[in-house]
């Protein structure tokens, strides 16, 4: 009896085959970390700017929010104490003379709203005066209403909210101990040199060269009835913080670092508008 | 294996073997190419997910700004749309299209725990369903836990179809705003958290009004609605917006007499003068004390006391031509300011009515706002142009004291045999003659060729204000630069009761220009 069987050859690599296949290897494994680098550095960019671009939003949104509400309640709802209502859809500066001596807006650098620490309402400075929650039960009867400020410093918007003050007290002074970083890497207010290097790649921004005004105001116009608020500046006697009626808000964010592959800056620009539909004061 | 012997002949045996599984044929197993293939798409697995999770955070930032903003819009529109239905004189006023007593005639109030919905379903949704869909919990929070079911039980809650869902809207291809209802009510202290005038330190109960300066609960002026609007959009996006709004008058001059001649007060010459002539009858009064004839709702006559028949122009032959003849007849029957009597005193009117112009102005405001304009033109009636009693009772139906409606007259008005009562604003560009079979309660503005006549006889009266003024030449029609010689010509043999000064009949006409917002918040969610 035989037995028919059949076993295949098995022969191994040369040295030759495995260097030549552990050299493509490398080369390989070499150009796909290589690519893998770069993707993980874009990837980390990208997350840095959509953070920024999100935190942005957000606080985008609340100051939109904060301005519809101004004002609540106008002075004609309550009694005499001033905590209880609104004297001013937005609050301004004047030293011990608020709500009394009104003053006039300050933006691009002049108004009357200035003191030597601060330019409310300004081109980076609001104080918003309302009651974002008048029915809560835990202040029952007559919750106070709020000083809400928005102030830029260096490279972030702060917040602050506190109780309105009596009579006399300064929003401003009032405010300044709370403030609170809320939405960082806000660019508007870059030197020149940062600006033209943000034109660069955005040659779209900052127009003029110049610092982008968070906040840009247009005011009733008691004195004299248009059918569309004039910007703030140019409203005469109207410009009052009392008859700002729309606050433009542009929020320039840049990532924290450069773009890691190309060196640049990233920023990204948003836009809104507030419209304070509470009366006039 | 299987092996099977086969026995022969000779005693042997023969072995097969099966050749089925014998010969396996291995695969090649040279190279890595897709070692480096898997891992290569791995890599591109991982940067395109990552690209992708990426730009779905931006889309979903974009998308949520677009709602938030949509949405905020959509429930503002419910807002608007509450806020122009409420208006008598809008097409769409809820008098007209809601169910009966949606809304309280003028001078009635939306008690606390009458609540009225305005519903504005999808097309997919069903309008019976929407409330419960989309409950309002904020009505509780306002008034109390379980205040809605209150309402509800008590059969207080009343509902009406926005316009979106109404002809001719309801059969337009496009969608309207996203709102789901619009909540209509009074407030109170309560609900507004808030000590309103008089600042008694208490939160009461009591409905709110407004008395165009101040919020109170003493009942001085317009009942406040409070308007609350949701909107919801498909991705669940929800708003809620508030508005505390009032009735907001027309502001017309306050009126300094119960008759007021206007004039152009630097005139000298008697031609140009004012001139009044009363009926000799001793039951015709014009008295300027504040009085509250046929009363309703809550307003009350003031202890003022006005003039009884005002002029302006003081330095030409008015105040002869006033006082005079049946006048001074009848001394008694001229009351007013100071005891006075007669009571034909002069009177200063604001600043803003002085020119022909001003009137002008006055006139067009009063006719944007009208309820009721008749021209009456050569192809009804004849020349000179008149309305007649019988078109004002058919352009005039359902006016009543709950119902005043601003009636305009581009032209001469006789009241001849018109045995009715008109309440509301009547204003007459031509001459009104009068018959005193009809009495008028609220403002009567004779502006424009500015004649008032009368002969005949009547118990009828005037309660409210009275004002002439001439601003044409009532021969050619043609504008003057200042106003000429108003005047009211009653016949001797003229019966009626006379004219009464009246706060509460003028307030109760004034006519409404718009629900003015007090306020408005946005109520986090």
């Amino acid at each position: 009896m035989t037995r028919a069987t059949s076993k295949q050859q098995q022969q191994g690599f040369t040295l030759i085959e495995l260097l030549t296949a552990l050299g493509i290897f490398l080369v390989i494994c070499g150009a796909a970390f290589t690519l893998l680098g770069s993707s993980q550095q874009r990837y980390q960019t990208e997350s840095q700017v959509l953070t920024s671009f999100q935190e942005a939003r957000l606080g985008l949104d609340q100051i939109v929010r904060d301005v519809n509400d101004a004002g609540f309640p106008p002075p004609t709802f309550t009694d005499g104490n001033p905590t209880h209502f609104a004297s001013s859809p937005f609050a301004w500066s004047s030293g011990s003379g608020y709500a009394v001596t009104r003053c006039q807006i300050g933006t691009a650098g002049g108004g009357t709203c200035t003191t030597a620490t601060d330019s409310s309402p300004g081109d980076f400075d609001l104080i918003i005066e309302t009651n974002p929650n008048p029915q809560d039960p835990s202040c029952a009867p007559n919750c106070k209403v709020q000083w809400i400020r928005y102030q830029l410093q260096g490279t972030t918007l702060m917040r602050a909210m506190v109780d309105k003050g009596p009579t006399g007290t300064d929003p401003d002074v009032a405010t300044s101990p709370n403030l609170a970083p809320f939405v960082q890497n806000v660019v508007n207010n870059s030197t020149a040199a940062q600006i033209a290097q943000y034109q660069l790649t955005h040659p779209g921004m900052f127009p003029g060269g110049n610092p982008m005004p968070i906040f840009s105001y247009t005011c009733d116009t008691p004195s004299a009835p248009q059918p569309q608020p004039p910007p703030c500046p140019g409203a005469g006697a109207d410009n009052s913080p009392a008859n700002i009626r729309d606050v433009m808000i542009t929020l320039i964010v840049s990532a924290p670092t450069p773009d890691a592959t190309t060196g640049v800056p990233r920023i990204v620009q948003l836009s809104g508008r507030g419209r304070r539909v509470n009366p006039n004061q | 294996m299987v092996a099977a012997s086969i026995p022969t002949s000779e005693g042997r045996h023969i072995t097969t073997v099966n050749a089925r599984s014998t010969i396996r044929k291995r695969p090649s197993e040279a190279g890595i190419a897709l070692l480096i293939s898997i891992f290569i798409l791995l890599l591109i697995s991982v940067v395109a997910i990552a690209l992708i999770v990426a730009s779905g955070t931006e889309t979903s930032l974009a998308g949520n700004y677009r709602s938030a903003t949509g949405v905020y819009y959509a429930s503002l529109a419910g807002l608007e749309e509450a806020r122009e239905r409420v208006l008598p004189k809008d097409p769409n006023s809820f008098k007209n299209t809601a169910p009966a007593n949606f809304l309280h005639s003028p001078g009635n109030t939306l008690a606390i725990g009458e609540v009225r919905y305005v519903l504005n379903p999808g097309p997919t949704e069903n309008i019976a369903n929407i409330l419960a869909a989309y409950p309002d919990t904020e009505y509780d929070n306002e008034f109390g836990g379980g205040a809605l079911a209150g309402v509800v039980a008590a059969g207080n809650r009343m509902t009406t179809a926005s316009v979106w869902n109404r002809n001719p809207l309801n059969s337009l291809p496009v969608p309207g705003p996203l709102y789901k209802w619009v909540r209509i009510n009074g407030i109170t202290e309560q609900s507004l958290n808030l000590d309103v005038f008089p600042h008694d330190l208490v939160i009461d109960p009591k409905l709110v009004y407004y008395d165009g300066t101040n919020l109170n609960d003493t009942g001085s002026g317009s009942q406040v609605l409070e308007i609350t609007s949701l909107a919801v959009l498909p991705n669940g996006s929800q708003k809620l917006l508030q508005y505390l709004a009032a009735p907001n008058p027309l502001n017309l001059p306050n009126f300094p007499a119960a008759i007021s001649l206007a004039g152009n007060s630097a005139n000298t010459l008697p031609a140009n003068s004012l001139s009044y002539s009363g009926p000799n009858s001793a039951s015709f009064n014009v008295d300027g004390a504040d009085s509250f004839h046929n009363p309703f709702g809550s307003c009350t006559a003031t202890a003022t006391v006005y003039t009884g028949i005002g002029y302006t122009n003081t330095s030409d032959t008015s105040q002869a031509n006033i006082k005079c003849c049946q006048v001074t007849g009848h001394p008694n029957n001229y009351l007013g300011t100071g005891g006075v009597k007669p009571n034909v005193l002069p009177v200063t009117m604001p600043p803003t009515l002085q020119t022909p112009d001003d009137y002008n102005k006055l006139v067009q405001a009063i006719t944007q706002n009208a309820d009721v304009i008749l021209t009456p033109g050569s192809s009804t009636t004849p020349a000179p142009y008149t309305a007649y009693g019988s078109d004002l009772t058919a352009a005039t139906a359902g006016m009543a004291n709950t119902n005043p409606m601003t009636v305009v007259i581009n032209g001469d008005l006789d009241l001849n045999a018109w045995n009715h009562t008109g309440y509301g604003l009547l204003l007459v560009t031509g001459n009104l003659n009068y018959d005193p079979d009809a009495t008028w309660e609220g403002i009567v503005l004779v502006i424009g060729k500015g004649t008032f006549t009368g002969t005949k006889g009547g118990a009828g009266r005037f309660d409210g204000a009275t004002l002439v003024a001439q601003t044409v030449d009532p021969g050619t029609g043609a504008p003057l630069a200042s106003l000429g010689p108003a005047s009211i010509t009653f016949g001797a043999g003229m019966g009626g009761v006379g004219f009464y000064y009246s706060s509460c009949w003028i307030k109760n006409s004034l006519p409404t220009a718009s629900y003015k917002i007090l306020s408005f918040r946005e109520i986090s969610q």
